[in-house]
Protein backbone atom coordinates (compact mmCIF):
# COMPACT_ATOMS: atom_id res chain seq x y z
CA UNK A 1 0.00 0.00 0.00
CA UNK A 2 1.64 3.35 -1.14
CA UNK A 3 1.47 6.21 1.60
CA UNK A 4 -1.70 7.71 1.61
CA UNK A 5 -2.36 11.65 1.28
CA UNK A 6 -5.21 13.33 3.03
CA UNK A 7 -6.40 14.33 -0.25
CA UNK A 8 -6.83 10.68 -1.60
CA UNK A 9 -8.49 10.06 1.85
CA UNK A 10 -11.01 12.74 1.20
CA UNK A 11 -11.65 11.02 -2.38
CA UNK A 12 -12.18 8.00 -1.47
CA UNK A 13 -14.69 8.86 1.46
CA UNK A 14 -16.97 11.13 -1.61
CA UNK A 15 -16.97 8.28 -3.91
CA UNK A 16 -18.41 6.41 -0.87
CA UNK A 17 -21.03 8.64 0.12
CA UNK A 18 -21.74 8.64 -3.72
CA UNK A 19 -22.80 4.77 -3.12
CA UNK A 20 -24.70 5.96 0.00
CA UNK A 21 -26.97 8.23 -0.80
CA UNK A 22 -29.71 6.19 -1.99
CA UNK A 23 -29.80 4.95 1.54
CA UNK A 24 -30.13 7.87 3.08
CA UNK A 25 -33.08 8.89 5.78
CA UNK A 26 -32.63 4.52 6.75
CA UNK A 27 -32.15 4.05 9.83
CA UNK A 28 -28.77 2.96 11.09
CA UNK A 29 -28.42 -0.98 10.58
CA UNK A 30 -26.56 -1.11 14.08
CA UNK A 31 -25.32 0.98 16.97
CA UNK A 32 -21.75 -0.57 18.44
CA UNK A 33 -20.53 1.08 21.72
CA UNK A 34 -17.02 -0.56 22.97
CA UNK A 35 -15.74 0.27 26.64
CA UNK A 36 -12.46 1.20 26.11
CA UNK A 37 -11.46 1.65 29.61
CA UNK A 38 -7.91 0.90 30.70
CA UNK A 39 -9.56 -2.30 32.31
CA UNK A 40 -11.18 -2.75 28.75
CA UNK A 41 -7.93 -2.67 26.71
CA UNK A 42 -5.82 -4.39 29.05
CA UNK A 43 -8.41 -7.05 28.52
CA UNK A 44 -8.12 -6.71 24.85
CA UNK A 45 -11.17 -4.11 23.72
CA UNK A 46 -8.57 -3.24 20.78
CA UNK A 47 -8.33 -6.73 19.43
CA UNK A 48 -12.43 -6.80 19.64
CA UNK A 49 -12.26 -3.36 18.01
CA UNK A 50 -10.05 -4.74 14.88
CA UNK A 51 -12.81 -7.86 14.50
CA UNK A 52 -15.74 -5.50 14.18
CA UNK A 53 -14.28 -3.53 11.31
CA UNK A 54 -12.67 -6.78 10.03
CA UNK A 55 -16.19 -9.01 10.13
CA UNK A 56 -18.42 -5.74 9.67
CA UNK A 57 -16.66 -5.00 6.45
CA UNK A 58 -16.68 -8.75 5.26
CA UNK A 59 -20.76 -8.95 5.62
CA UNK A 60 -20.36 -5.71 3.54
CA UNK A 61 -22.61 -4.61 6.61
CA UNK A 62 -22.27 -0.39 5.53
CA UNK A 63 -24.22 1.60 7.92
CA UNK A 64 -23.01 1.02 11.13
CA UNK A 65 -21.31 3.24 13.43
CA UNK A 66 -19.00 2.21 16.63
CA UNK A 67 -18.07 4.12 19.14
CA UNK A 68 -16.24 4.14 22.29
CA UNK A 69 -17.06 4.90 26.12
CA UNK A 70 -14.82 4.59 29.10
CA UNK A 71 -14.55 2.55 31.93
CA UNK A 72 -18.57 0.85 32.28
CA UNK A 73 -17.76 0.20 35.74
CA UNK A 74 -17.95 -3.91 34.56
CA UNK A 75 -14.58 -4.25 35.00
CA UNK A 76 -14.81 -7.59 35.67
CA UNK A 77 -16.28 -8.72 32.65
CA UNK A 78 -14.49 -6.59 30.33
CA UNK A 79 -13.69 -6.12 27.18
CA UNK A 80 -18.01 -4.85 27.34
CA UNK A 81 -19.54 -4.07 24.58
CA UNK A 82 -22.64 -2.39 24.20
CA UNK A 83 -24.85 -3.11 20.62
CA UNK A 84 -27.73 -1.63 19.86
CA UNK A 85 -30.07 -2.76 16.65
CA UNK A 86 -33.47 -0.92 15.52
CA UNK A 87 -36.50 -3.16 16.50
CA UNK A 88 -34.01 -4.84 19.24
CA UNK A 89 -33.30 -5.37 22.76
CA UNK A 90 -30.43 -2.67 23.74
CA UNK A 91 -27.93 -5.51 24.73
CA UNK A 92 -24.44 -5.26 26.71
CA UNK A 93 -21.86 -8.08 25.86
CA UNK A 94 -19.40 -9.22 28.53
CA UNK A 95 -15.94 -10.68 27.45
CA UNK A 96 -15.91 -10.00 23.78
CA UNK A 97 -12.98 -11.12 22.67
CA UNK A 98 -12.36 -11.07 18.77
CA UNK A 99 -14.38 -14.06 18.26
CA UNK A 100 -17.15 -12.90 20.09
CA UNK A 101 -17.23 -9.98 18.20
CA UNK A 102 -17.53 -11.55 15.19
CA UNK A 103 -20.48 -13.62 16.48
CA UNK A 104 -21.76 -10.68 17.36
CA UNK A 105 -21.94 -9.31 13.55
CA UNK A 106 -23.21 -12.22 12.62
CA UNK A 107 -25.82 -13.82 14.61
CA UNK A 108 -26.87 -10.21 16.32
CA UNK A 109 -26.47 -7.42 13.53
CA UNK A 110 -27.01 -9.81 10.67
CA UNK A 111 -29.40 -12.79 11.59
CA UNK A 112 -31.02 -10.43 14.34
CA UNK A 113 -30.71 -13.38 17.22
CA UNK A 114 -28.94 -12.46 20.63
CA UNK A 115 -25.45 -14.28 21.08
CA UNK A 116 -27.00 -15.32 24.72
CA UNK A 117 -23.95 -16.82 26.23
CA UNK A 118 -22.28 -13.56 26.44
CA UNK A 119 -25.31 -11.37 27.26
CA UNK A 120 -24.19 -9.35 30.59
CA UNK A 121 -27.40 -7.07 30.95
CA UNK A 122 -30.38 -6.75 28.44
CA UNK A 123 -32.61 -3.56 30.36
CA UNK A 124 -36.55 -4.23 30.72
CA UNK A 125 -38.70 -3.46 27.73
CA UNK A 126 -40.31 -0.36 29.12
CA UNK A 127 -37.45 1.32 29.27
CA UNK A 128 -36.32 0.58 25.37
CA UNK A 129 -37.37 2.79 23.74
CA UNK B 1 -1.44 -4.68 33.60
CA UNK B 2 -1.21 -3.51 29.96
CA UNK B 3 0.37 -6.03 27.98
CA UNK B 4 1.89 -3.29 24.98
CA UNK B 5 3.33 0.22 24.92
CA UNK B 6 0.28 1.08 22.61
CA UNK B 7 -2.15 0.16 25.25
CA UNK B 8 -0.21 2.81 28.37
CA UNK B 9 -0.07 5.61 25.39
CA UNK B 10 -3.95 4.96 24.83
CA UNK B 11 -4.37 5.37 28.71
CA UNK B 12 -2.44 8.42 28.99
CA UNK B 13 -4.07 10.19 26.10
CA UNK B 14 -7.14 9.33 27.39
CA UNK B 15 -5.90 10.76 30.77
CA UNK B 16 -5.86 14.19 28.67
CA UNK B 17 -9.62 13.30 27.68
CA UNK B 18 -10.78 12.96 30.82
CA UNK B 19 -9.11 16.23 31.88
CA UNK B 20 -11.33 18.40 29.33
CA UNK B 21 -7.89 19.13 27.03
CA UNK B 22 -9.35 20.47 24.07
CA UNK B 23 -5.57 20.35 22.10
CA UNK B 24 -3.83 16.96 22.85
CA UNK B 25 -0.04 16.64 21.06
CA UNK B 26 1.41 12.87 21.01
CA UNK B 27 4.80 12.54 20.38
CA UNK B 28 6.72 9.43 19.49
CA UNK B 29 9.91 9.54 18.33
CA UNK B 30 12.26 5.95 17.69
CA UNK B 31 15.31 5.56 16.81
CA UNK B 32 17.73 2.53 17.48
CA UNK B 33 18.79 3.95 21.40
CA UNK B 34 15.99 5.75 22.13
CA UNK B 35 12.41 5.47 22.45
CA UNK B 36 10.67 8.68 23.27
CA UNK B 37 7.29 9.21 24.06
CA UNK B 38 5.62 12.99 24.67
CA UNK B 39 2.00 13.91 25.70
CA UNK B 40 1.15 17.24 26.22
CA UNK B 41 -2.42 18.57 26.74
CA UNK B 42 -4.47 21.96 27.57
CA UNK B 43 -6.33 20.04 30.24
CA UNK B 44 -7.61 20.98 33.88
CA UNK B 45 -4.14 20.02 35.07
CA UNK B 46 -3.13 19.07 38.76
CA UNK B 47 -2.13 20.48 41.84
CA UNK B 48 1.38 19.37 42.83
CA UNK B 49 -0.75 17.43 45.92
CA UNK B 50 -2.78 15.85 43.49
CA UNK B 51 0.23 15.04 41.11
CA UNK B 52 1.84 13.35 43.95
CA UNK B 53 -0.80 11.77 44.81
CA UNK B 54 -1.55 10.20 41.35
CA UNK B 55 1.95 8.49 41.06
CA UNK B 56 0.10 6.37 43.84
CA UNK B 57 -1.09 3.23 42.33
CA UNK B 58 -3.92 3.38 45.24
CA UNK B 59 -5.02 6.83 44.03
CA UNK B 60 -7.77 7.81 41.66
CA UNK B 61 -9.66 10.87 41.53
CA UNK B 62 -12.89 8.72 43.17
CA UNK B 63 -14.84 10.38 40.34
CA UNK B 64 -14.50 7.34 37.46
CA UNK B 65 -14.38 3.98 39.42
CA UNK B 66 -16.82 3.53 41.91
CA UNK B 67 -16.20 0.35 42.78
CA UNK B 68 -12.82 0.84 42.41
CA UNK B 69 -10.52 3.40 43.64
CA UNK B 70 -7.33 2.61 41.74
CA UNK B 71 -6.12 4.32 39.05
CA UNK B 72 -3.33 2.63 37.01
CA UNK B 73 -2.66 4.55 33.88
CA UNK B 74 0.47 6.90 35.98
CA UNK B 75 1.52 3.61 38.34
CA UNK B 76 2.26 1.53 34.95
CA UNK B 77 3.76 4.59 33.48
CA UNK B 78 6.04 5.00 36.61
CA UNK B 79 6.54 1.08 36.55
CA UNK B 80 7.44 0.67 32.95
CA UNK B 81 10.45 3.51 33.65
CA UNK B 82 11.72 1.83 36.43
CA UNK B 83 11.77 -1.27 35.69
CA UNK B 84 13.36 -0.85 32.10
CA UNK B 85 16.05 1.40 33.30
CA UNK B 86 13.97 4.15 31.45
CA UNK B 87 12.59 7.89 32.85
CA UNK B 88 9.13 9.10 32.92
CA UNK B 89 8.64 12.98 33.74
CA UNK B 90 5.25 14.62 34.72
CA UNK B 91 4.94 18.55 34.08
CA UNK B 92 1.44 19.89 35.09
CA UNK B 93 0.09 23.13 36.25
CA UNK B 94 -3.34 22.99 37.45
CA UNK B 95 -5.84 25.40 34.64
CA UNK B 96 -2.79 25.16 31.89
CA UNK B 97 -2.48 21.69 31.18
CA UNK B 98 0.03 18.42 31.72
CA UNK B 99 3.29 17.17 29.90
CA UNK B 100 4.17 13.45 30.28
CA UNK B 101 7.40 12.45 28.59
CA UNK B 102 8.74 8.58 28.77
CA UNK B 103 12.08 7.93 27.66
CA UNK B 104 12.76 4.35 26.96
CA UNK B 105 15.77 2.23 26.15
CA UNK B 106 14.38 -0.18 23.23
CA UNK B 107 16.80 -2.60 23.62
CA UNK B 108 16.10 -3.37 26.79
CA UNK B 109 14.76 -6.83 27.36
CA UNK B 110 12.10 -5.91 29.97
CA UNK B 111 10.20 -3.79 27.81
CA UNK B 112 6.94 -4.62 26.92
CA UNK B 113 6.51 -4.66 23.55
CA UNK B 114 5.34 -1.92 21.12
CA UNK B 115 2.13 -3.24 20.20
CA UNK B 116 0.43 -2.07 17.40
CA UNK B 117 0.22 1.43 17.03
CA UNK B 118 -2.32 1.93 13.87
CA UNK B 119 -5.39 0.17 15.76
CA UNK B 120 -4.14 2.59 18.86
CA UNK B 121 -4.12 5.44 16.50
CA UNK B 122 -7.73 4.64 15.10
CA UNK B 123 -9.42 4.56 18.35
CA UNK B 124 -7.64 7.65 20.04
CA UNK B 125 -9.10 9.52 16.56
CA UNK B 126 -12.40 8.43 17.19
CA UNK B 127 -12.92 8.34 21.03
CA UNK B 128 -15.39 11.07 21.09
CA UNK B 129 -14.18 13.65 22.59
CA UNK B 130 -14.48 17.31 21.32
CA UNK B 131 -10.77 18.29 21.08
CA UNK B 132 -8.03 18.13 18.39
CA UNK B 133 -5.54 15.49 18.77
CA UNK B 134 -2.36 15.38 16.86
CA UNK B 135 -0.14 13.01 16.49
CA UNK B 136 3.40 12.27 15.06
CA UNK B 137 5.28 9.12 14.67
CA UNK B 138 8.90 8.95 13.91
CA UNK B 139 11.07 6.22 13.42
CA UNK B 140 14.79 6.73 12.73
CA UNK B 141 14.26 10.00 11.13
CA UNK B 142 10.68 8.79 8.58
CA UNK B 143 7.94 10.58 10.36
CA UNK B 144 3.99 11.35 9.20
CA UNK B 145 1.88 14.12 10.97
CA UNK B 146 -1.67 13.45 11.27
CA UNK B 147 -4.46 15.20 13.30
CA UNK B 148 -8.15 14.79 13.87
CA UNK B 149 -9.56 18.09 12.71
CA UNK B 150 -7.79 17.17 9.25
CA UNK B 151 -9.01 13.70 9.56
CA UNK B 152 -12.78 14.99 10.35
CA UNK B 153 -12.47 17.80 7.55
CA UNK B 154 -11.56 14.68 5.52
CA UNK B 155 -13.66 11.97 6.39
CA UNK B 156 -17.19 14.03 7.97
CA UNK B 157 -18.48 11.57 10.66
CA UNK B 158 -15.18 9.61 11.96
CA UNK B 159 -17.58 6.70 13.83
CA UNK B 160 -19.01 5.30 11.12
CA UNK B 161 -17.88 2.11 9.35
CA UNK B 162 -16.74 3.53 6.28
CA UNK B 163 -14.79 6.18 7.83
CA UNK B 164 -13.15 3.89 10.63
CA UNK B 165 -12.34 1.64 7.60
CA UNK B 166 -10.82 4.38 5.71
CA UNK B 167 -8.74 5.78 8.78
CA UNK B 168 -7.38 2.48 9.58
CA UNK B 169 -6.29 2.13 5.80
CA UNK B 170 -5.06 5.84 6.13
CA UNK B 171 -3.02 4.90 9.20
CA UNK B 172 -1.57 1.75 8.16
CA UNK B 173 0.02 3.44 4.83
CA UNK B 174 1.92 5.72 7.18
CA UNK B 175 3.30 3.16 9.31
CA UNK B 176 3.64 0.91 6.41
CA UNK B 177 5.91 3.74 5.08
CA UNK B 178 7.75 3.89 8.82
CA UNK B 179 8.63 0.27 8.59
CA UNK B 180 6.82 -0.50 11.73
CA UNK B 181 3.93 -2.95 9.61
N1 LIG C 1 -3.37 14.62 31.79
C1 LIG C 1 -3.93 14.79 33.01
N2 LIG C 1 -4.50 15.98 33.35
C2 LIG C 1 -5.07 16.14 34.59
N3 LIG C 1 -5.14 15.19 35.53
C3 LIG C 1 -4.59 13.98 35.26
C4 LIG C 1 -3.96 13.71 33.99
N4 LIG C 1 -3.48 12.44 34.01
C5 LIG C 1 -3.83 11.94 35.22
N5 LIG C 1 -4.48 12.85 35.98
C6 LIG C 1 -4.98 12.65 37.37
O1 LIG C 1 -4.31 11.55 37.93
C7 LIG C 1 -5.24 10.55 38.38
C8 LIG C 1 -4.64 9.18 38.15
O2 LIG C 1 -4.56 8.87 36.76
P1 LIG C 1 -4.51 7.35 36.31
O3 LIG C 1 -4.52 7.26 34.82
O4 LIG C 1 -3.38 6.70 37.01
O5 LIG C 1 -5.86 6.75 36.90
P2 LIG C 1 -7.37 7.07 36.43
O6 LIG C 1 -7.37 7.78 35.10
O7 LIG C 1 -8.07 7.75 37.55
O8 LIG C 1 -7.96 5.61 36.28
P3 LIG C 1 -7.65 4.55 35.08
O9 LIG C 1 -6.65 5.16 34.14
O10 LIG C 1 -7.10 3.35 35.76
O11 LIG C 1 -8.95 4.29 34.44
C9 LIG C 1 -6.51 10.83 37.58
O12 LIG C 1 -7.65 10.38 38.27
C10 LIG C 1 -6.48 12.34 37.42
O13 LIG C 1 -7.00 12.98 38.58
MG1 LIG D 1 -6.22 7.01 33.44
Amino acid sequence: MAKMTLEQLRELRDSKKMEMTQRDGEEKAARIVIGMGTCGIAAGAKEAFDAFLDELNSHAVKDTRITQTGCMGLCFSEPTVEVIVPGMPRVIYGNVDGKVARRIVREHIIEKSLVSDHIFDKPAADIIK
Amino acid sequence: MHASLCDLITDLVQNSFEADATEITLNIEETEKNLNVIIADNGKGMSAETLEKAKDPFYSDGLKHQHRKVGLGLPFLFQTAETTGGTARIESEENVGTTISLNLDPSNVDLPMFGNFATAAVTLMTYGFNGNLAIKHSVNGKSYEVSKNELAEALGDLNDLESLTLLKQFIASQEEELGTL
